[in-house]
């Protein structure tokens, strides 16, 4: 059996955020008078529709034991708790019976999560939310368009944690502006504080087509530097090591076993299926990989999965938006890229088993060679990985390795 | 069996690049029935896929084709095709030798250009009968008249036979074919028994046959199986095969007086087959050999290394095979401090060596790394001797040096009036020394500097063309050594001599050349762990210094499922431009540095 990590976008949130690239749409409430026709959620619509792409896509899987399901978004924490529990139980009908129970992560936002929403998403099944806090900080914040004070991201945590949600991830953005690297580790070191089992820290990537790619494109942003942003991770490490979270990917900190099993399986390369408007989904197949993604307009997608060819693409009336395949050697590029973001590394030789082609081909060996000499890589065997202080090259490492 | 001389005629295209030649020689084609319109892939003539992309003509072709003129009598033509290139006018001037008369093809829209002036010259010389056609009349911006006039102005050359053409409508085609008939002689020496003396004109490497030889019989007959010399070379060879391209090969056993054709007789490169030489019976040779052969030099060198040291075997295999097929290209192995092992290779001119450094990367993968060109010095040491140093990193040390001599050219560029003040600032800022300036026209000039060659090779004729708004076409040719204040600039990168990037230049532009090139440097080399300093030197005096500063991290972003591919895309486009960067010493320098001396103005 393979373990199988599912994940389901939800593409709705009450406002978008500067500087946020993923898919998602303003709903009614924060949308009026900015010219932007959006109806309401049609919460169970849109289940519908992902059960319908899930009925079609699973009826071809075998062999698979689910580890893990993901809500992500958009602001998944907006979906009615009924009808995102519809879901989950069909996705664990589908795959879940055998083994242990799956890690089920729901992302949310303080602004549309309490108490009441946080105990009706634990009865529906999940055990994990994720909640997208990014600052502790008022000026900060609305610097970013998010919706909630310091305060209230402080208030929700505690009633999360109260209400009894089993595991808490909060996330993080750091190097905002000329935001300095004591403040960024203050921010984290609050975080763990507040009591929170993992988080996630990021720094700040203005990315093209945002409200904050566009002032940039200007000149209008304010921009940290390479250095200052260098020193904020360190020290964000810091602040979090000393507060017993383990450093285990670039931008992951976890308590012991507390880890994101989920993501971890996109950092080992395991299958995972997307379900819903604008998701990725990347299934192992003869000789490689099939990687997909859904089409990004909910309306359409809605349409299209509940239509007569719900697989097709979308120029036939299905889902799929664009189809990439993978070969063996595509696929070991990626479990090098994405291995060696975790602390742990990867084992070369195993990874190119896995995938079927040649782990150290010459000039790999010989670019392993100068990464380690230059102290950027630690070779134990076949297993490599990324020493701590190197981490902020990863990118350049894996690169070389390619 | 050879024709009768009576009714042969040779003769090639002369033309400015883009004036037509080609598509001419296509309508000609067609017109003898040769090649149906089908056949005529755009521009037969020009066989390699470079030479169709660069719309230039690199190697020579010929092709016999029957016509049946209007008096009755059916003719064999040899069409000669002539490389459309500076770099190799000596080709050109061989294979205008194998002919009696010439086509000028002149653009009815744009006027004679210095090259196609240069090659009506080396025509006249051989006493070629001239036909001018003057092209796409078919324009509404054809002035006939004028460009007449403007031939016999800048040519001398009487215009009153000039034929008004169009090869991309047919017209003119006709009247062309009789012309070349009636006012091009049938070729002179008739004795078929007189010893042996063929001209050869075009030889090229085909990996069945080995060289294969084109060739214009002056005196007496070749025949299959007959064993012969060429005299320069005193290589011999047994004729196994000869014929004739029409546009297909077809064999026959003999060529008579007059005649041209290929022979093939296991010959194992061209570099016994040199353009120019004679070919001789090699039982009873003759004693003469035909005039005008000359073993052309390179003028051009550059060091090419492979980025990946292990892919210097496949790189000399290359280089040997592309030798083969090329006898004016030179190599020699050749070892770099910053770049390792590779060769030392020569061109003809900065064209030919594009060309071979094309060849290397497209038809054997192979990834390079080509240093800015050099030319050849002549260095007169202290001691009496004299050493030709083309590796400015192997000047010998300035106390041994009395002097140094750069190879000096003559340039003659045609210019619009509007712009000879551009041009004349531009060859002065070269080290040029003025020859003559010469009103063509009222609006046409003709401007003759001396340049020094290493000042013609950097961008100069970018420069021309944007100094003349792209109306200025030039030529040259070299006439000989001047000592000049000449001195090693070298370049370093955190203290290491990247001595690929040495080179020789004139005192006085020292300190603005290695100020120019230590900023485009740091513009090329990309931020890197730590600082990188670069720095311009003449000996152990630095003169110029820029900082490449430190990089501090790549990108720390997420990298969740849907991420996945276009962070991958991202990292394997960083790694192809990896691949073209050379490790010197903890510096990471890309392929584009070594060539930062031809980007800067």
């Amino acid at each position: 059996m393979h373990p199988l990590g599912v994940y389901v976008h939800f593409p709705f949130c009450l406002q978008k955020c500067g500087y946020c690239d993923f898919v998602s749409y303003e709903t009614a409430p924060a949308a009026a008078g900015s010219g932007a026709t959006l109806a309401a959620i049609d919460h169970e619509a849109y289940a519908d529709a992902v059960l319908a792409e899930l009925d079609a896509r699973a009826a071809g899987l075998e062999g698979y034991a689910l580890a893990s399901v993901f809500f992500g978004g958009g602001t998944p924490s907006l979906w009615e708790p009924r009808a995102l529990g519809r879901v989950l139980d069909a996705v664990r009908r589908h795959f879940g019976a055998a083994g242990a129970p799956p890690e089920v992560t729901v992302e949310c936002n303080p602004s549309s999560l309490d108490g009441d929403r946080a105990r009706a998403l634990v009865d529906v099944g999940v055990d994990r939310l994720s909640v997208g806090v990014q600052a502790v900080d008022d000026a900060r914040l609305r610097h970013l368009g998010r919706l909630h004070s310091a305060d209230e991201a402080r208030a929700t945590l505690r009633e999360v944690r109260a209400a009894g949600v089993p595991r808490l991830s909060a996330d993080l953005i750091y190097a905002v502006g000329d935001q300095t690297p004591a403040s960024a580790a203050a921010d984290a070191r609050e975080l763990a504080d507040l009591g929170v089992d993992h988080v996630s820290a990021y720094a700040l990537i203005v990315e093209t087509g945002t409200r904050f790619g566009e002032l940039a494109r200007r000149g209008r942003l304010p921009l940290a530097d390479d250095g200052a942003m260098v020193e904020s991770f360190f020290a964000v490490d810091a602040a979090l090591a000393e507060a017993g979270l383990e450093h285990y990917e670039v931008s992951n900190f976890a308590r012991p076993g507390e880890r994101a099993r989920h993501n971890v399986g996109y950092w080992r390369g395991d299958d995972y299926l997307g379900l819903g408007c604008a998701a990725y989904g990347t299934l192992a197949q003869a000789g490689g990989a099939m990687r997909w993604r859904n089409v990004l307009d909910p309306a359409r997608y809605a349409a299209a999965a509940r239509g007569a060819t719900p697989l097709a693409p979308a120029a036939e009336g299905g889902v799929v938006a664009t189809v990439e395949a993978l070969d063996a050697e595509t696929r070991l590029r990626e479990r090098i890229m994405l291995g060696l973001r975790m602390r742990d590394g990867l084992d070369l030789a195993e990874a190119a088993a896995a995938v079927g082609c040649e782990p150290w081909p010459r000039e790999r060996a010989r670019a392993a060679e100068r990464l380690v000499a230059r102290g950027r890589l630690v070779r134990e065997g076949d297993r490599l990985r990324v020493p701590h202080e190197a981490y902020v090259w990863v990118d350049d490492t894996a690169a070389a390795l390619f | 069996m050879p024709a009768t001389p009576r009714l042969v005629r040779n003769f090639s295209i002369i033309a400015h690049i883009d004036h037509g030649k080609s598509t001419l020689a296509d309508r000609i084609l067609e017109f003898t029935g040769a090649l149906s319109q089908r056949e005529s892939r755009e521009q037969f003539l020009d066989k390699m896929d470079l030479e169709r992309e660069r719309g230039i003509t690199i190697k020579a072709q010929a092709v016999r084709l029957a016509y049946k003129a209007k008096d009755g009598e059916t003719y064999q033509l040899n069409l000669i095709d002539t490389p459309g290139h500076v770099d190799f006018s000596y080709e050109v001037s061989r294979s205008l030798a194998a002919c009696e008369g010439a086509l000028l093809v002149v653009d009815a829209t744009q006027g004679v250009e210095a090259q196609t002036l240069a090659n009506v010259y080396l025509a006249l010389d051989g006493n070629l009968e001239i036909v001018p056609v003057l092209n796409k009349i078919d324009l509404p911006s054809a002035d006939v008249d004028k460009v007449k006039q403007q031939i016999e102005d800048v040519v001398g050359l009487d215009c009153s036979g000039a034929i008004a053409a169009s090869a991309k409508t047919g017209i003119g085609i006709e009247e062309i074919l009789e012309a070349v008939i009636a006012r091009v002689p049938p070729p002179r020496g008739q004795d078929p028994d007189a010893p042996l003396r063929a001209l050869v004109f075009d030889s090229w490497y085909d990996s069945y046959r080995g060289a294969v030889v084109m060739l214009r019989v002056v005196d007496g007959t070749v025949r299959k199986g007959q064993k012969v010399r060429f005299i320069a070379t005193q290589a011999e060879c047994e004729i196994t095969e000869m014929g004739m391209f029409a546009p297909f090969p077809i064999a026959f056993d003999a060529l008579g007086p007059g005649e041209v054709g290929f022979i093939a007789g296991n010959i194992r490169s061209v570099h016994d087959t040199k353009i120019g030489d004679t070919v001789t019976d090699a039982a009873k040779p003759s004693k003469l050999s035909l005039p005008g052969f000359k073993d052309v030099k390179p003028m051009v060198f550059a060091g090419i290394f492979p980025t990946d040291s292990a892919q210097f075997e496949d790189l000399r295999d290359a280089l040997s095979k592309l030798r083969l097929n090329d006898a004016a290209f030179v190599f020699e192995p050749d070892s770099s401090e910053a770049l390792g092992f590779g060769f030392r290779c020569g061109f003809l001119g900065l064209l030919h060596m594009e060309i071979i450094q094309e060849r290397l990367e497209r038809e054997y993968s192979l990834d390079l790394i080509t240093t800015a060109p050099s030319v050849v010095y002549k260095v007169y040491k202290t001691d009496g001797s004299v050493m030709d140093v083309e590796n400015p990193s192997r000047l010998p040390p300035l106390q041994v040096i009395d002097r140094i001599e750069e190879p000096i050219f003559k340039v003659v560029i045609h210019v619009p009036a509007t712009y000879v003040g551009a041009v004349l600032a531009l060859c002065e800022e070269r080290r040029g020394i003025q020859k003559g300036i010469q009103y063509a026209t009222s609006d046409r000039v003709i401007i003759t500097y001396d340049l020094p060659l290493g000042e013609v090779l950097f961008d100069f004729h970018d420069r021309l063309k944007s100094a003349s708004r792209g109306y200025a076409s030039m030529d040259y040719e070299l006439v000989g050594y001047r000592a000049d204040d000449l001195i090693k600039l070298d370049m370093l990168v955190n203290g290491d001599p990247l001595d690929a990037l040495s080179l020789i230049v004139h005192r006085e532009k020292a300190y603005q050349r290695g100020r120019d090139l230590s900023s485009k440097l740091k513009e090329i080399v990309p931020r890197q762990q730590y600082e990188v300093a670069i720095q311009a030197a003449i000996g152990s005096k630095v003169i110029a210094r820029e900082t490449v500063r430190a990089m501090r991290k790549d990108v720390t972003a997420k990298c969740y499922g849907g991420d996945i591919s276009r962070k991958r895309k991202l990292l394997e486009k960083q790694k192809e431009g990896k691949r073209r960067m050379k490790q010197v010493g903890n510096v990471e320098i890309p392929q584009e540095a070594f060539l930062a001396i031809l980007k800067i103005d």
